[in-house]
């Protein structure tokens, strides 16, 4: 077998692109540095329900973000136990995402799917048990939803799209009225 | 065949002589080539996108897998770099335009029709940004159109005008000073028809077609 010297530079070039370039995908989305776990830290403290400030011009939290949807965002952090989650959907637009650090959407409430506008949630990693925690009053329990979160920290993001540009004082206090926090496991 | 091909290049060594310096200089040309070709195609299908993590539609880009856990590595990648929380395409799907219908680039120093068909979700919106994904500052703080606030006719269609200075109708403004690129983003919330796995399918001619009107 004769192999040019040329090609033998040609074929090895291309497999060590190649080799660079699964790398270079691969290892990209830990090194990005201001993704939006990052993004949101800044703002406040973890299991606490935070607004987002509108976006204008030259001045968001994340790229891209709608101008004409109200956003608030939980940073939950699940080593101390599970995290509860309550929202009084205001309109059936309503969306509440659930994400890892990274961005993936492993979750979501859609507020057009919800019975009743009453949304409480306790969100816990696979291995934390969130049972009869209201064994004191269980018809009360009957509406929690139990999210099983892939990772201890992540993010819970609600959206709430605008009915009108005259509507964000409405949906800012609805957002206010949001809470996010400890799940307190007295029981 | 390893053996064959030590003997091959032990041989092309020798007809190379003892200029092990050129063979050294091939080898670092051949690297930085390589490092070349493989970071740019990476960024590229990471920051563009290709056919196997993006369709493209008209004007209308969109990552099909993007913020879904079992995205492949071109989206995940493409997603933390953008820094971005978006909905999974079962929930949302997000249309970006950086070129008008004709494949010419979104300037704010021309003047735009942006006509659209009846979406079938329960909400939709068109936001304007500049090329580095900012709102842009204008008196009227109008940065986008909705479903609940466009202007529609009897059929539902609509048509956004984006320019400069004011406009009859839907008039998103593209800002003062020098001529910028422009992005828009077609967000389509709770999509109606979806497909078998729930993602939300929105017809090619449904999504709206950007016509350049004049430029300066």
């Amino acid at each position: 077998m004769r192999v040019s010297l040329p090609g033998l530079y040609i074929a090895l070039g291309i497999v060590l692109a190649g080799l660079i370039h699964v790398v270079a995908v691969l290892t990209l989305p830990t090194l990005a540095p201001r993704d939006a776990q990052a993004r949101l830290a800044a703002l406040g403290p973890a299991n606490t329900m935070i607004q987002l400030p509108p976006p204008t011009p030259g001045r968001q939290v994340m790229p891209l973000m709608a101008p004409d949807v109200r956003y608030a965002f939980c940073r939950y952090d699940l080593s101390d136990g599970p995290v509860r989650l309550r929202a009084h959907i205001a309109d059936e637009h309503w969306l509440i995402g659930f994400y890892t650090p990274l961005g993936e959407n492993f979750y979501a409430v859609v507020g057009a799917d919800m019975k009743q506008p009453e949304v409480d949630l306790i969100i816990a990693t696979a291995d934390q048990t969130v049972a009869e925690v209201g064994v004191d009053s269980p018809e009360a329990f009957d509406n929690v939803v139990v999210v099983s979160s892939p990772v201890v920290e992540g993010i819970a993001l609600i959206r709430a799209p605008l009915a009108g540009s005259s509507r964000s004082a409405e949906a800012e206090r609805a957002l206010k009225a949001t809470y996010c926090g400890q799940h307190k496991t007295s029981g | 065949m390893p053996l064959t091909g030590t003997s091959t290049r032990s041989s092309l060594w020798r007809e190379e002589g003892s200029t092990s310096m050129r063979a050294i200089g091939y080898f670092i040309g051949t690297f930085a080539a390589a490092l070349i070709l493989g970071i740019g195609s990476a960024w590229y299908m990471i920051e563009r996108g290709s056919p196997l993590t993006t369709s493209t539609v008209g004007p209308w880009k969109s990552w099909l897998s993007e913020g879904n856990p079992n995205a492949d590595p071109y989206t995940r990648a493409h997603l933390a770099r953008s820094g971005r929380l978006p909905l999974t395409s079962t929930a949302a799907r997000y249309f970006a335009a950086n070129t008008d219908s004709r494949g010419s680039t979104l300037s704010s120093g021309c003047e735009y029709s942006i006509v659209g068909a009846p979406l079938n979700a329960r909400w939709w919106s068109v936001a304007l940004y500049d090329e580095y994904g900012s709102l842009i500052a204008n008196p009227s703080n109008r940065y986008s159109f909705n479903s609940e606030e466009a202007l529609r006719r009897a059929d539902g269609s609509f048509r956004i005008n984006l320019s400069r200075n004011a406009r009859p109708e839907n008039w998103l403004p593209s800002g003062a000073g020098t001529n910028r690129n422009l992005v828009l983003i077609l967000r389509v919330y709770g999509s109606r028809d979806t497909d078998i796995s729930g993602i939300g399918q929105i017809p090619p001619d449904r999504l709206p077609k950007i016509e350049r009107v004049r430029c300066g």
